[in-house]
Protein backbone atom coordinates (compact mmCIF):
# COMPACT_ATOMS: atom_id res chain seq x y z
CA UNK A 1 0.00 0.00 0.00
CA UNK A 2 1.39 3.89 -0.74
CA UNK A 3 0.30 6.56 1.17
CA UNK A 4 -1.75 9.56 -0.38
CA UNK A 5 -1.56 12.79 1.24
CA UNK A 6 -4.44 15.31 0.81
CA UNK A 7 -3.72 19.01 1.13
CA UNK A 8 -5.61 20.46 4.06
CA UNK A 9 -7.38 22.85 0.78
CA UNK A 10 -9.24 19.57 -1.00
CA UNK A 11 -10.46 17.81 2.02
CA UNK A 12 -13.62 18.57 2.14
CA UNK A 13 -13.84 16.66 -1.33
CA UNK A 14 -12.27 13.49 0.49
CA UNK A 15 -14.62 13.04 3.69
CA UNK A 16 -12.16 15.24 5.37
CA UNK A 17 -9.26 12.60 5.07
CA UNK A 18 -5.61 13.94 5.01
CA UNK A 19 -4.54 10.55 3.35
CA UNK A 20 -5.41 7.83 2.18
CA UNK A 21 -4.08 4.39 1.94
CA UNK A 22 -4.17 2.62 -1.59
CA UNK A 23 -3.15 -0.76 -3.75
CA UNK A 24 -0.94 0.89 -7.10
CA UNK A 25 1.83 0.39 -9.33
CA UNK A 26 2.31 3.45 -10.40
CA UNK A 27 0.98 7.50 -9.52
CA UNK A 28 -1.28 7.36 -12.31
CA UNK A 29 -3.06 4.19 -11.04
CA UNK A 30 -2.68 5.66 -7.24
CA UNK A 31 -4.54 8.85 -8.41
CA UNK A 32 -6.98 7.13 -10.64
CA UNK A 33 -7.86 5.22 -7.25
CA UNK A 34 -8.28 7.94 -5.35
CA UNK A 35 -10.45 9.93 -7.38
CA UNK A 36 -12.75 6.65 -7.83
CA UNK A 37 -12.96 6.63 -3.61
CA UNK A 38 -13.82 10.01 -3.97
CA UNK A 39 -15.15 11.55 -7.29
CA UNK A 40 -15.69 14.66 -6.47
CA UNK A 41 -11.70 15.33 -6.06
CA UNK A 42 -11.54 14.61 -10.01
CA UNK A 43 -12.42 17.81 -11.27
CA UNK A 44 -10.04 19.82 -9.16
CA UNK A 45 -6.87 17.19 -9.74
CA UNK A 46 -7.36 16.56 -13.53
CA UNK A 47 -8.47 18.99 -16.65
CA UNK A 48 -11.61 18.01 -18.72
CA UNK A 49 -9.12 16.35 -21.17
CA UNK A 50 -8.04 13.94 -18.23
CA UNK A 51 -4.52 15.95 -17.42
CA UNK A 52 -3.11 16.78 -14.51
CA UNK A 53 -3.96 20.70 -13.95
CA UNK A 54 -1.21 22.93 -14.43
CA UNK A 55 -1.39 23.63 -10.81
CA UNK A 56 -1.72 20.06 -9.17
CA UNK A 57 1.78 18.84 -8.05
CA UNK A 58 2.08 15.62 -7.84
CA UNK A 59 5.44 14.36 -5.50
CA UNK A 60 6.80 10.74 -4.71
CA UNK A 61 8.75 11.64 -1.12
CA UNK A 62 10.71 14.10 -2.29
CA UNK A 63 10.85 14.13 -6.00
CA UNK A 64 8.43 16.15 -8.44
CA UNK A 65 6.49 13.38 -10.80
CA UNK A 66 6.93 15.90 -13.48
CA UNK A 67 11.20 15.30 -13.39
CA UNK A 68 10.34 11.13 -12.86
CA UNK A 69 8.23 9.76 -15.10
CA UNK A 70 4.75 11.45 -14.95
CA UNK A 71 1.60 9.60 -13.88
CA UNK A 72 3.66 6.31 -15.25
CA UNK A 73 6.17 6.46 -12.05
CA UNK A 74 6.57 3.85 -10.08
CA UNK A 75 5.03 3.36 -6.45
CA UNK A 76 6.11 1.04 -3.79
CA UNK A 77 4.11 0.15 -0.40
CA UNK A 78 5.38 2.39 1.86
CA UNK A 79 6.05 5.20 -0.38
CA UNK A 80 4.43 8.11 0.89
CA UNK A 81 2.95 10.64 -2.44
CA UNK A 82 1.61 13.58 -1.82
CA UNK A 83 -0.91 16.38 -3.86
CA UNK A 84 0.28 19.72 -3.43
CA UNK A 85 -1.26 23.04 -4.54
CA UNK A 86 1.19 25.55 -6.21
CA UNK A 87 0.28 29.10 -4.83
CA UNK A 88 1.22 31.91 -6.98
CA UNK A 89 0.04 35.79 -7.08
CA UNK A 90 0.71 39.56 -7.29
CA UNK A 91 -0.68 42.74 -7.68
CA UNK A 92 -0.77 44.49 -11.04
CA UNK A 93 -1.58 43.30 -14.49
CA UNK B 1 -15.40 46.31 1.50
CA UNK B 2 -16.74 44.67 4.72
CA UNK B 3 -16.42 41.42 5.61
CA UNK B 4 -19.16 39.27 3.80
CA UNK B 5 -21.62 37.49 6.09
CA UNK B 6 -23.16 35.19 4.19
CA UNK B 7 -20.79 32.44 4.72
CA UNK B 8 -19.69 30.82 8.00
CA UNK B 9 -16.05 30.96 7.33
CA UNK B 10 -14.04 33.08 10.14
CA UNK B 11 -10.17 32.98 10.64
CA UNK B 12 -8.99 33.57 13.63
CA UNK B 13 -5.35 34.74 14.16
CA UNK B 14 -2.02 34.47 17.00
CA UNK B 15 -0.45 37.81 18.18
CA UNK B 16 2.47 36.05 17.28
CA UNK B 17 1.65 35.04 13.63
CA UNK B 18 -0.13 38.63 13.59
CA UNK B 19 3.60 40.07 14.06
CA UNK B 20 5.20 37.24 12.74
CA UNK B 21 3.12 38.40 8.89
CA UNK B 22 3.77 41.93 9.55
CA UNK B 23 7.63 41.58 9.93
CA UNK B 24 8.08 39.53 7.24
CA UNK B 25 6.10 41.65 4.95
CA UNK B 26 8.05 44.78 6.46
CA UNK B 27 11.52 42.81 5.82
CA UNK B 28 10.62 41.94 2.08
CA UNK B 29 9.80 45.53 1.05
CA UNK B 30 8.95 46.58 -1.68
CA UNK B 31 9.08 43.06 -2.87
CA UNK B 32 6.66 40.91 -1.73
CA UNK B 33 6.68 38.00 0.83
CA UNK B 34 4.80 34.80 1.31
CA UNK B 35 3.74 31.79 3.68
CA UNK B 36 1.70 29.24 5.27
CA UNK B 37 -0.89 29.42 8.15
CA UNK B 38 -0.17 26.34 10.56
CA UNK B 39 -3.00 25.83 12.93
CA UNK B 40 -6.46 24.06 13.32
CA UNK B 41 -10.06 23.48 12.19
CA UNK B 42 -12.49 23.54 13.62
CA UNK B 43 -15.58 23.41 11.69
CA UNK B 44 -15.93 26.39 9.66
CA UNK B 45 -13.44 28.46 12.21
CA UNK B 46 -9.69 28.30 11.89
CA UNK B 47 -7.05 29.21 14.56
CA UNK B 48 -3.54 30.05 13.45
CA UNK B 49 -1.40 29.24 15.61
CA UNK B 50 2.04 29.52 13.84
CA UNK B 51 2.86 31.89 10.71
CA UNK B 52 5.78 30.26 8.82
CA UNK B 53 7.66 32.75 6.37
CA UNK B 54 8.46 31.00 2.66
CA UNK B 55 10.95 32.12 0.36
CA UNK B 56 9.36 34.51 -2.67
CA UNK B 57 10.47 32.22 -5.44
CA UNK B 58 8.81 33.57 -8.19
CA UNK B 59 10.77 33.23 -11.40
CA UNK B 60 7.73 32.83 -13.65
CA UNK B 61 7.25 29.57 -13.46
CA UNK B 62 3.48 29.89 -14.00
CA UNK B 63 1.43 32.07 -16.20
CA UNK B 64 -0.72 34.59 -14.28
CA UNK B 65 -0.76 37.53 -17.02
CA UNK B 66 0.58 38.21 -20.27
CA UNK B 67 2.66 41.11 -18.35
CA UNK B 68 4.41 38.69 -16.55
CA UNK B 69 7.91 39.57 -15.27
CA UNK B 70 9.79 36.59 -14.26
CA UNK B 71 12.57 39.34 -12.28
CA UNK B 72 10.19 41.20 -10.78
CA UNK B 73 9.11 40.13 -7.37
CA UNK B 74 7.95 43.24 -6.20
CA UNK B 75 4.50 41.89 -8.25
CA UNK B 76 4.79 38.44 -7.99
CA UNK B 77 5.11 35.30 -5.65
CA UNK B 78 5.45 31.66 -5.93
CA UNK B 79 5.04 29.41 -3.15
CA UNK B 80 7.55 26.69 -4.19
CA UNK B 81 5.65 23.50 -3.88
CA UNK B 82 8.29 21.85 -1.94
CA UNK B 83 8.25 24.69 0.73
CA UNK B 84 4.87 23.64 0.85
CA UNK B 85 6.06 19.90 1.30
CA UNK B 86 7.94 20.77 4.02
CA UNK B 87 5.57 22.80 6.15
CA UNK B 88 3.02 19.88 5.66
CA UNK B 89 5.48 17.57 7.32
CA UNK B 90 6.39 20.25 10.00
CA UNK B 91 2.25 20.86 10.50
CA UNK B 92 1.74 17.17 10.70
CA UNK B 93 4.38 16.39 13.17
CA UNK B 94 2.94 18.91 15.48
CA UNK B 95 -0.83 18.11 14.97
CA UNK B 96 -1.55 20.86 13.29
CA UNK B 97 -2.86 21.32 9.72
CA UNK B 98 -2.07 24.32 6.84
CA UNK B 99 -4.88 25.87 6.68
CA UNK B 100 -3.66 28.72 4.48
CA UNK B 101 -1.21 31.05 3.14
CA UNK B 102 -0.28 34.68 3.26
CA UNK B 103 0.84 36.83 1.31
CA UNK B 104 1.94 40.89 0.87
CA UNK B 105 0.78 43.67 -1.09
CA UNK B 106 3.45 46.37 -1.01
CA UNK B 107 2.36 50.16 -0.97
CA UNK B 108 -1.40 48.72 -2.43
CA UNK B 109 -4.61 47.64 -0.28
CA UNK B 110 -4.93 43.97 1.35
CA UNK B 111 -7.19 43.38 -1.52
CA UNK B 112 -7.04 40.45 -4.02
CA UNK B 113 -5.61 41.15 -7.48
CA UNK B 114 -6.51 39.52 -10.60
CA UNK B 115 -3.07 37.81 -10.22
CA UNK B 116 -4.06 36.48 -7.01
CA UNK B 117 -6.78 34.42 -8.19
CA UNK B 118 -5.64 33.06 -11.14
CA UNK B 119 -2.71 31.82 -9.07
CA UNK B 120 -4.89 30.96 -6.53
CA UNK B 121 -6.66 27.94 -8.72
CA UNK B 122 -4.49 24.75 -7.11
CA UNK B 123 -6.45 25.47 -4.11
CA UNK B 124 -10.00 25.03 -5.37
CA UNK B 125 -12.47 27.42 -5.16
CA UNK B 126 -15.14 26.89 -2.19
CA UNK B 127 -12.98 25.57 -0.03
CA UNK B 128 -12.10 27.36 3.79
CA UNK B 129 -8.28 27.53 2.45
CA UNK B 130 -7.39 31.50 3.78
CA UNK B 131 -5.51 34.00 1.55
CA UNK B 132 -4.03 36.21 4.45
CA UNK B 133 -3.09 39.73 2.11
CA UNK B 134 -0.53 41.98 4.55
CA UNK B 135 -0.51 45.36 2.92
CA UNK B 136 2.45 47.61 3.21
CA UNK B 137 2.94 51.30 2.94
CA UNK B 138 6.28 52.70 2.67
CA UNK B 139 7.59 50.09 4.25
CA UNK B 140 5.82 49.98 7.58
CA UNK B 141 2.82 47.11 7.85
CA UNK B 142 -0.92 48.41 7.12
CA UNK B 143 -3.93 46.66 6.64
CA UNK B 144 -4.87 42.99 6.95
CA UNK B 145 -7.55 40.62 5.37
CA UNK B 146 -8.56 37.36 5.18
CA UNK B 147 -9.46 36.14 1.72
CA UNK B 148 -11.39 32.60 0.67
CA UNK B 149 -12.09 31.45 -3.14
CA UNK B 150 -15.35 30.96 -3.88
CA UNK B 151 -17.73 30.29 -6.71
CA UNK B 152 -15.40 27.46 -8.49
CA UNK B 153 -13.03 29.86 -8.29
CA UNK B 154 -14.58 32.58 -9.75
CA UNK B 155 -14.12 35.53 -7.40
CA UNK B 156 -12.24 35.96 -3.92
CA UNK B 157 -15.02 36.71 -0.94
CA UNK B 158 -13.80 38.55 2.40
CA UNK B 159 -14.39 36.64 5.64
CA UNK B 160 -13.92 37.48 9.45
CA UNK B 161 -10.42 37.80 10.95
CA UNK B 162 -10.16 38.08 14.46
CA UNK B 163 -6.90 38.75 16.35
CA UNK B 164 -6.27 37.15 19.46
Amino acid sequence: MATITIPTALRQYADGSASVALEADTVGALLRGLVEQHPTLGKHLFSEQGKLRSFVNIYVGDEDIRYLEGEETPVAGGDVVSIIPAIAGGMYV
Amino acid sequence: MGAHKGHPYMLTLSADAAETIARHAEATYPDECVGLLLGGLDGDVKTVVRALAVENRWAGQVSLADTDNAESRRDRFYLDPRDYLRADREARAAGMDIVGCYHSHPDDPATPSERDRVGAQGVGGGTGFAFVIQSVRDGRAAEVASWLLVAEGARFEQEELALV
